[in-house]
């Protein structure tokens, strides 16, 4: 498990990644503590609501995740997620600003970037749009066994006794649940090509 | 990547491959196999990709359980904040009522102004009733004015009239803020004019009276042209009505 730490000590200057890839909940949580209130800040002072820096803070650390995941991140990982997530969030938050529906807001803090950065490509946000609507055509059942499989990483034979099924079963359902997803994919397919 | 439904085994192979739960041997053969198939690294992608779309549901769903319970201790720590200022905010109407209701009337806040206890009698040993009275003194000066009078009490029980024990009982009484009191202690020695404690008696009747709220009696006792008080007597009626 990875430790509390998210910060700059030498001796677990990448611990975050690698709890960022097993998806551990004690980094994810860590993360909210130690670097949220920076970018509420950022958001408030420049005409943002909680809620929006809620979301803004959220949508930060799924495209950092992801660029863990993929695999992104190599530079300056010593120096811990904090600047990252700054840094996407604030774009995030100045792309908002820049909208029509936001046009009367007033930025105090945009000294630095103002275009689009290579920390978060648009590829990766459209890799996430794209996996989101994906995991929504999941049902309840599907849902359950799979997150748990695949995000938690809990074996088959746990999640059967969870359930109080047999192992068989909970394996059964897992393939039929992403052949669905499989299916759903291929549709998405052939829709691009068709329309193409 | 092929259409339809992909056969269970391939399926598992392939998760073995994305999830690194592959042995390193076979992995090393499925590596091979990927660099020359084009469909089986179709399926690889597809499969990786579809893994990650149920993370990210995961994560999100975390993220989602994260910001709600910070958003509830958020909520407890401020309602607590605003019940602490709603308290203070209590306190203070509530200090100011009290504050209100036992403010010092103006004849109080005169009292208070002008009075000073009378320094006692030094302590003389003698008689069996000096020691007695002696002692009261001692706690008259600690200001033990409660011990004190108990003290003189007894003694004025055994002694009747006697000028001294009334004036130090009433300076008692005077001293813990009880001048009605000491009012029927003083009056004697004012109406006795041979009294050696009459001026004084005088002196402390007026300020008994005015913190009472009887300044027409106060007024009575005439000190107004007096020597030592008069001037005192003068500012203070000067600021009572009537």
């Amino acid at each position: 498990m990875a430790q509390l730490d998210t910060g700059t000590r030498p001796e677990q200057d990448t611990a975050w990644l690698d709890g960022l890839r097993r998806n551990d909940p004690v980094l994810m949580r860590s993360l909210y503590k130690t670097h949220f209130p920076a970018i509420r800040q950022f958001v408030l002072q420049n005409s943002g609501r909680p809620s929006d820096a809620q979301d803004i803070f959220q949508e930060a650390v799924i495209v950092l995740w992801m660029s863990a995941k993929e695999g992104r991140l190599t530079m300056g990982t010593e120096n811990g997620p904090g600047g990252f997530l700054f840094r996407v969030a604030k774009n995030k938050w100045l792309d908002v600003v820049r909208s029509a529906a936001h046009k009367h807001m007033r930025v105090v803090h945009n000294d630095q970037v103002l275009g689009p950065t290579s920390d978060a490509p648009d590829d990766i946000e459209d890799r996430i749009a794209r996996l989101r609507g994906v995991y929504e055509k999941l049902d309840d059942k599907c849902r359950a066994i799979l997150d748990q499989f695949y995000y938690e990483r809990k074996d088959l034979a746990t999640i059967a006794a969870s359930m109080g099924v047999e192992e068989e079963s909970i394996r059964t359902i897992k393939y039929r649940c992403m052949m669905k997803l499989r299916a759903f994919r291929s549709a998405i397919r052939g829709e691009n090509s068709e329309a193409s | 990547m092929k259409e339809g439904t992909l056969d269970r085994p391939t399926f598992e192979t392939i998760e073995a491959y994305v999830l690194e739960r592959m042995p390193q041997n076979e992995r090393a053969a499925f590596e091979l196999r990927l660099a020359t198939d084009a469909d089986l690294r179709a399926e690889v992608d597809l499969e990786r990709e579809n893994i990650q779309a149920v993370e990210l549901g995961g994560v999100m769903r975390l993220l989602n359980d994260v910001a709600r319970e910070e958003r509830i201790r958020e909520q407890k720590n401020h309602g607590g904040l605003r019940y602490l200022k709603y308290a203070a905010v209590l306190a203070a109407v509530a200090s100011g009522i009290i504050w209100w209701v036992t403010r010092p009337s103006l004849n109080e806040a005169l009292y208070a102004e002008q009075f000073v206890p009378d320094p006692g009698l030094p302590v003389a040993m003698g008689t069996t009733n000096n020691i007695d009275f002696a002692d009261a003194m001692v706690a008259y000066k600690l200001g033990h004015y409660a011990e004190a009078r108990a003290k003189w009490t007894a003694l004025h029980e055994r002694m009747k009239a006697n000028d001294t024990l009334d004036y130090y009982l009433a300076s008692a009484w005077l001293a813990d803020g009880n001048p009605k009191q000491a009012i029927p202690l003083l009056k004697p020695l004012v109406d006795r004019p041979a009294s050696a404690f009459h001026h004084r008696a005088q002196w402390y009747l007026f300020l008994a009276f005015v913190h009472d709220g009887r300044t027409s009696e106060a007024r009575t006792l005439g000190l107004e042209h007096d020597a030592t008080y008069g001037e005192r007597v003068r500012a203070i009626l000067a600021q009572l009505p009537g």
